[in-house]
């Protein structure tokens, strides 16, 4: 290109490309940015849990093979550390 | 100063928590892929199998968190002295608080990829000497680690050693093997999950190459172990009913911010201008005027989206904090307690 742009004059301010400070920047930006993430991803838009493509697709109010629906009953209550926990389950 | 914080009219704490979708896969996918392969050998079971395990009676869960109300409402001595009959789900941050209230929750969920700071939540019991990381020291997570961390770590360490067998971990793929490896040294018992990191349904998508890797389900972790456990807790036990404690999602009133979570990383991003960017809200419910700082904000604005659209109820009773909107139940904790024990006695008597 600079030899089919060529002026008649010459400027006398000198012209700095400003690229890598502006590279630089952004890479401070994005590294200081990454420091106040969070410890877990969060994808939006997708469901709580993925089993795979094995598994049908469900809407993102629920899982994507539906367990969310498949309630259980477990069987025993909290652990405490005196050992407690299985008389106070059995409370109605 | 950034260009960042120069450009558009929102406000500065909230126009960062935009941002922290994207770095908060910049901050942990890379770390957290080379843990899961690190991790590896040690996986044999799933999250799923989970369900198969003596968890708590029904359909009712509470989830416990390290959020200041728990020790500003005593949470954990109501829950001790409760006939609570659910699953107990408590994030790593929390196992401490737990065990010195004397409540050994069903399942402890760890997440975080960090080398070095998280094995602390389970004792440490190669630490000998006060880390020059203020992490702990500085945070109102666990005001017992303010007082003397060496001897508050040895107490823990005793604690988990007693309690470990009687304990299982949710461990996402990502922990750090010094989590892991001190789970396994006190005898818990380890079933993995991969967390998500992208959209699954995109080419070249790591969740997907991860869960083609070692078939473990993917959890959308909503950027907190805190927001991971509620997930875990509906999507993989199939919990229906549940409550939160020590689930703020932002800080106390009056607390200083140079004792929040991400003080030093906002002042070396901000400089002078790092005050604006906390956001300071009421409580409905309380009229406190809680704050939160950025992460928080995003953690708060996701766990909302998240609660909307999930197919449960979700009980926040923290009595605090600032973790309301649609989707989310306000509750008093003894209220919570109380209808679960009800429920129970339903299920039991038919």
């Amino acid at each position: 290109m600079p030899q089919f742009l060529k002026g008649n004059y010459k400027v006398e301010t000198k012209i700095e490309d400003k690229g890598d400070a502006a590279d630089s920047t952004d890479e401070f930006e994005k590294k200081a940015l990454s420091r106040l993430g969070g410890s877990i991803c969060f994808v939006s838009k997708k469901s709580l849990m993925w089993q795979g493509e094995a598994q049908p697709k469900a809407s993102r109010a629920d899982t994507e093979d539906g367990t969310a629906k498949a309630r259980h009953d477990a069987r025993a209550g909290a652990e405490r550390p005196d050992g407690t926990g299985k008389e106070n389950r059995q409370r109605p | 100063m950034l260009a960042l914080v120069l450009r558009g009219r929102m406000e500065l704490g909230k126009k960062i928590a935009s941002a922290l979708e994207a770095a908060t896969f910049d901050r942990v996918a890379a770390v957290g892929l080379a843990n899961a392969e690190r991790n590896r050998p040690r996986i044999a079971r799933s999250v799923l199998d989970l369900r198969e395990t003596q968890l708590g009676a029904g359909n009712t869960a509470l989830i416990v968190g390290a959020g200041p109300s728990l020790h500003r409402r005593r949470s954990l001595d109501r829950l001790r002295a409760s006939t609570f009959p659910g699953t107990i789900v408590a994030a790593d941050g929390a196992l401490g608080a737990c065990l010195r209230a004397g409540v050994v929750p069903h399942v402890v969920v760890s997440v975080d990829p960090h080398p070095e700071r998280i094995v602390r939540w389970f004792g440490d019991p190669a630490l000998t000497e006060a880390p020059a990381d203020d992490y702990f020291r500085r945070q109102e997570m666990d005001p017992v680690q303010r007082e003397d961390e060496l001897r508050a770590n040895r107490a823990l360490v005793e604690l988990v050693d007693a309690y470990g067998p009687k304990m299982k971990v949710a461990a996402a793929t990502s922990a750090a093997p010094a989590v892991v490896e001190r789970c396994e040294q006190a005898g818990m018992e380890l079933y993995w999950w991969n967390p998500m990191y992208d959209d699954y349904d995109k080419p070249g998508s790591l969740s997907r190459r991860l869960w083609e890797a070692n078939g473990l389900p993917c959890l959308n972790g909503g950027g907190n172990v805190g927001t991971a456990a509620w997930v875990l807790t509906h999507a993989a036990l199939g919990k229906g009913r549940i409550g939160l404690v020590g689930i703020d999602l932002g800080y106390a009133p009056g607390t200083p911010y140079e004792k929040t979570q991400y003080f030093p990383e906002l002042v070396e991003l901000l400089g002078a201008r790092h005050r604006e960017a906390f956001i300071h809200t009421e409580n409905p419910v309380t009229r406190e005027m809680w704050f939160s700082d950025p992460a928080y904000h995003w953690f708060r604005e996701v766990f909302l989206e998240m609660a909307r659209e999930a197919d449960c109820q979700t009980f926040n009773c923290t009595e605090g904090g600032l973790l309301f909107g649609d989707g989310v139940i306000t509750s008093t904790l003894d209220a919570f307690l109380e209808t679960a024990g009800l429920e129970a006695g339903k299920d039991h008597h038919g």
